[in-house]
C-alpha cells in the first residue's frame, strides 16, 4: 500500500507524457493494484452472475416441499427425477440450491436498491441543504441530528416488526409491486411482494443519513470555490451548476460511500430476516435461511455454512471493494 | 456551564417524550397483541367471546382513546373522575370506546343524539381500573405475552446482569487490545505488522457476527465436542446441569468457572467484531497527533521514544476517545441484540427481540425509551468531557 503514496509523482508525470490516458484509466489502474478487490469483484460477479440466472440454473422449484427426505446431505440424487441435490434439502424437503440462488436474487436486490434509493435521496437532500441553506439546511440538519441521536438498530426493528407483519399497511402501486416481483421473481399470490417491498423502504429510510451528510459537507466546499462563481457568472442556472460542477466533485467519496452502504443493507436484511422480523419463509433470503439452519445445527452442523458463507462472501467484498475504490480514487482519503 | 447543561437536559427530555409518543402510538395502532391472540385462540374452536373480549380491552386500555392511553402510561392519570375540593368533575367525559356501533344517547330534557359507539367509555369508568404509576416513576406496565402481569422493570432487571456482563466484558476487552495494536500501527505505519492487523480489522469488521456466532458454535462447540476436544457451550448463560470437558475437568452448574465458560464464545464474537473499529479509531487518532509539533518539540528535547509514544502523544490521542465510551453507555444496557440472540443469551437484547416477536408491547417500548434516554445522555456526558479533557474546548 505503500506504494500508492510513492508513486504519485510518476502517475502524474505519466499524465504530462502521454495524453491519453483519462481520469477513469488510472482509477481503473489503481483498483486493478488492489489485489483483495479485485477477488471480492470477481467472486460478487460470480454470485451475481448466478442469481440473474436463477431461473435457469435452479434445479428445482424455488418453493416444492418434500422433494427428497429432510436435511439430505449434498449431492443426493433426487429419488424421482433423478436430478442432483448440489447442497441437499432443507428442514422441509426443499432443494438448498435452488433456495440460494433465488435468495441471493431476492437479497442483493434488496441490497441494491436500498443503496441506490438511500444514496440518491442523501444526495438530493444534502445538496439542496448545503446548496441554499437556509431553512431547507436547517430542516435536513435537524432530521440529521435527530436521526443520529437516536437508537437506530432498535427503532428499525420495531418498525420493520410493525410493518413488515402486516405489509398491507403501506398502499403500494400495483407497478411497483409488479416491477418488484419480476425482478426477484416473486410469487404475486399473497404479500410476498408487499413485505420485500417494505424491507426495502423500511431500510432505506434509516439509510440515506450518510449519503446526505457527505453530500452536504462536499456541496459546502465546493460552493465556495472559483469554478462555480465563473460557472454563475456564464449564466449557468442552480440545476446545472449542482448536477455539472458540483455533483462531479463529491463523486468519488460518495461512489466508496455507495458500496459500503451495499454491505450496510445486506447485512441489515440478513439480521432482520434472521431475527424473524424481516422477510418470512417460504420468500427465501439468506437471513432466514440462516435462521431455520441454526435451529437445525445440533443435528446438522454444515446446514448454517450454506446461507451463511455467500452472505460473509458479498459483506466483506463490498467492504474491500469499498476500500479499494477508496484507494483507487483519492489517495488522500486513505484510512 | 449550568445554563448550558440545563438546556441540554431539557432537549433530552423532549426528545425521549416525542420518541415515546412515536413509538407508543406506532406500536399500539400496529396488529398483534393481547386481542388478537385471543381471536386467533379462539378462532379455531369458537367465535370471540365477547366478554372476554371487553375484559381484555379494559384489562389493558385498548378501549380508550389513544391520547388518554399515553397519558395513563406516562404519568399513570387519570384514574377516574377529576376530584377538586370534593367535587368529582368531568365524570362524564368521553374517553374511548369499548365496542364500536350506532348508539343513540337520550337526554332527560328529550334530546337525541347519534354517537358511532356502542359503549361508550367516560372518565368515571376508570375508577378502580389498574393502572400503572406511570414512566415518569419509572413504571413501565406489566408484560402482556412474554410473562404475563409481571411488571416489565421485574423483567428487565432480571436480565440486566448477563448483558452488563456481557457488554462489559467485551467492550473492555476490545479496548484493552486495540489501544496497543493501534498504537503500534500507528508508530509503525504501513509496516507488516500494521498491514496484517489493518486487514485482520476489516476482517473482522465485515464479517457480521451472525456469521462469526454461527461459525463460532459450529467450531468450538460441535466439532470439537465430537473431536473429544476442550469444548465451549453454544448457548446460554450457565449450564442446567454438571458437566465434564475432557482434558480440563468437571464444570459444576451454576459456578464461577461454568459462567466463565459460557462467556468466552460470545464475548470472543463481539470483541472481535468491535475491536476493528477501536482499533482502526486509535490508529488514526495516533497518527493525526504524531504529525503535531509538540510531538516533534518531544523528541527534539531528545526525550527517549517510550516517553514521547506513550506520554506526549498517547494521552493526546485518547482525547477523542471519550465521545466513543459515551457511546458506549447504550450499548452496555441494550446488549447485543444479534448475538444474543444467537448464543440464547439471557440479556436484554434477547428480551427486546422477544418482545417484538411476541407483540408484547410494554417492554419494547420500556427498551427503546431506556436506550434513547441513555443515547442522549450518553452524548451530553461526551461533550461534558471533552471539555473537562480538552480545555481548548468550550461550551456555548
Amino acid at each position: 500500500m505503500a506504494s500508492t503514496t510513492a508513486d504519485l509523482p510518476a502517475a502524474s508525470r505519466g499524465i504530462a507524457l502521454r495524453k491519453s490516458e483519462g481520469q477513469w484509466t488510472i482509477v481503473l489502474r489503481r483498483f486493478r493494484r488492489h489485489r483483495l478487490a479485485m477477488i471480492s469483484l470477481f467472486v460478487l460477479v460470480l454470485i451475481f452472475v448466478a442469481s440473474l440466472m436463477a431461473p435457469i440454473l435452479a434445479p428445482f422449484p424455488r418453493d416444492a416441499t418434500g422433494l427428497a427426505p429432510r436435511f439430505s446431505p449434498p449431492l443426493t440424487t433426487n429419488p424421482q427425477t433423478g436430478t442432483l441435490h448440489i447442497l441437499g434439502t432443507d428442514h422441509v424437503g426443499r432443494d438448498f440450491f435452488t433456495r440460494l440462488l433465488y435468495a441471493a436474487r431476492i437479497t442483493l436486490s434488496v441490497a441494491f436498491s436500498v443503496a441506490t434509493a438511500a444514496t440518491l435521496i442523501g444526495m438530493t437532500l444534502g445538496a439542496l441543504a448545503g446548496y441554499f441553506r437556509g431553512i431547507v439546511d436547517s430542516i435536513v440538519m435537524r432530521v440529521l441530528e435527530f436521526m443520529a441521536s437516536i437508537p437506530d438498530f432498535p427503532i428499525l426493528l420495531i418498525i420493520a416488526s410493525i410493518l413488515i407483519t402486516d405489509p398491507k399497511l403501506l398502499p403500494y402501486p400495483p407497478f411497483v409491486l409488479d416491477l418488484i416481483g419480476n425482478l426477484m421473481l416473486l410469487n404475486s399470490v399473497g404479500t410476498e411482494r408487499a413485505q420485500v417491498l417494505t424491507m426495502i423502504v423500511v431500510l432505506t429510510l434509516f439509510g440515506w443519513t450518510g449519503a446526505a451528510r457527505l453530500m452536504r459537507g462536499m456541496v459546502l466546499s465546493v460552493r465556495e470555490r472559483d469554478f462555480i462563481e465563473s460557472a454563475r457568472s456564464l449564466g449557468a442556472n442552480n440545476v446545472r451548476i449542482i448536477l455539472r460542477h458540483v455533483v462531479p466533485n463529491a463523486f468519488p467519496p460518495l461512489v466508496v460511500a455507495y458500496t459500503l452502504s451495499l454491505a450496510g443493507a445486506l447485512t441489515a436484511e440478513t439480521a432482520l430476516s434472521f431475527l424473524g422480523v424481516g422477510i418470512t419463509d417460504p420468500t427465501p433470503t439468506w437471513g432466514n435461511m440462516l435462521q431455520f439452519a441454526t435451529n437445525f445445527m445440533l443435528t446438522n452442523p454444515w446446514v448454517p455454512l450454506i446461507p451463511g458463507i455467500p452472505v460473509v462472501l458479498c459483506s466483506l467484498g463490498f467492504n474491500f471493494i469499498g476500500d479499494g475504490l477508496r484507494d483507487a480514487l483519492d489517495p488522500r482519503l486513505k484510512m | 456551564m449550568l445554563n448550558y447543561l440545563i438546556r441540554r437536559f431539557v432537549v433530552i427530555v423532549i426528545m425521549a417524550f416525542i420518541i415515546s409518543f412515536a413509538s407508543f402510538v406506532l406500536l399500539y395502532s400496529a396488529p398483534g397483541g393481547p386481542l388478537e391472540q385471543l381471536a386467533s385462540l379462539q378462532s379455531t374452536t369458537r367465535r370471540p367471546d365477547p366478554d372476554e373480549v371487553e375484559r381484555i380491552m379494559k384489562r389493558y386500555d385498548l378501549d380508550l382513546d389513544i391520547g388518554v392511553r399515553f397519558l395513563r402510561w406516562l404519568i399513570g392519570h387519570p384514574r377516574g373522575a377529576i376530584m377538586i375540593n370534593g367535587q368529582e368533575i368531568a365524570q362524564n367525559f368521553q374517553v374511548g370506546c369499548l365496542k364500536p356501533g350506532k348508539a343513540q344517547l337520550v337526554y332527560p330534557d328529550g334530546r337525541v343524539e347519534e354517537i358511532n359507539c356502542a359503549k361508550p367509555v367516560y372518565l368515571r369508568d376508570l375508577d378502580g381500573r389498574p393502572v400503572s404509576n406511570g414512566v415518569i416513576a419509572l413504571d413501565f406496565g406489566r408484560s402482556q405475552q412474554l410473562a404475563r402481569e409481571r411488571p416489565v422493570s421485574q423483567l428487565i432487571n432480571t436480565r440486566l446482569g448477563p448483558t452488563l456482563l456481557l457488554m462489559g466484558v467485551s467492550t473492555f476487552l476490545a479496548i484493552a487490545i486495540a489501544i496497543p495494536i493501534g498504537v503500534y500501527s500507528a508508530v509503525r505505519q504501513y509496516s507488516r505488522f500494521d498491514y496484517f492487523f489493518t486487514t485482520l480489522a476489516f476482517f473482522g469488521s465485515g464479517m457480521p457476527t451472525l456469521f462469526t456466532g454461527v461459525m463460532g458454535i459450529l467450531i468450538f462447540a460441535l466439532i470439537f465436542k465430537d473431536l473429544g476436544l476442550p469444548y465451549l457451550p453454544a448457548g446460554l448463560a450457565t449450564s442446567n446441569r454438571d458437566v465434564v470437558i475432557p482434558l480440563f475437568g468437571q464444570i459444576e452448574s451454576g459456578s464461577v468457572a461454568d459462567r466463565i465458560w459460557h462467556l468466552i464464545l460470545p464475548v470472543g464474537v463481539l470483541t472481535f467484531f468491535s475491536l476493528a473499529g477501536w482499533t482502526r479509531f486509535i490508529r488514526s487518532s495516533m497518527l493525526e497527533v504524531l504529525r503535531q509539533d509538540y510531538v516533534r518539540t518531544a523528541r527534539a528535547k531528545g526525550l527517549i521514544e517510550r516517553v514521547v509514544i506513550m506520554k506526549h502523544a498517547l494521552r493526546n490521542a485518547l482525547i477523542p476517545f471519550v465521545t466513543l465510551l459515551a457511546g458506549v453507555l447504550p450499548t452496555l444496557f441494550g446488549g447485543a441484540i444479534i448475538t444474543e440472540s444467537v448464543f440464547s443469551w439471557p440479556g436484554i437484547g434477547k428480551l427486546f427481540i422477544n418482545s417484538l416477536t411476541a407483540s408484547d408491547y410494554p417492554v419494547a417500548i420500556a427498551y427503546l425509551l431506556i436506550s434513547t434516554f441513555l443515547t442522549l445522555v450518553g452524548f451530553l456526558v461526551s461533550d461534558v468531557l471533552y471539555t473537562i479533557v480538552d480545555p481548548r474546548i468550550r461550551m456555548s
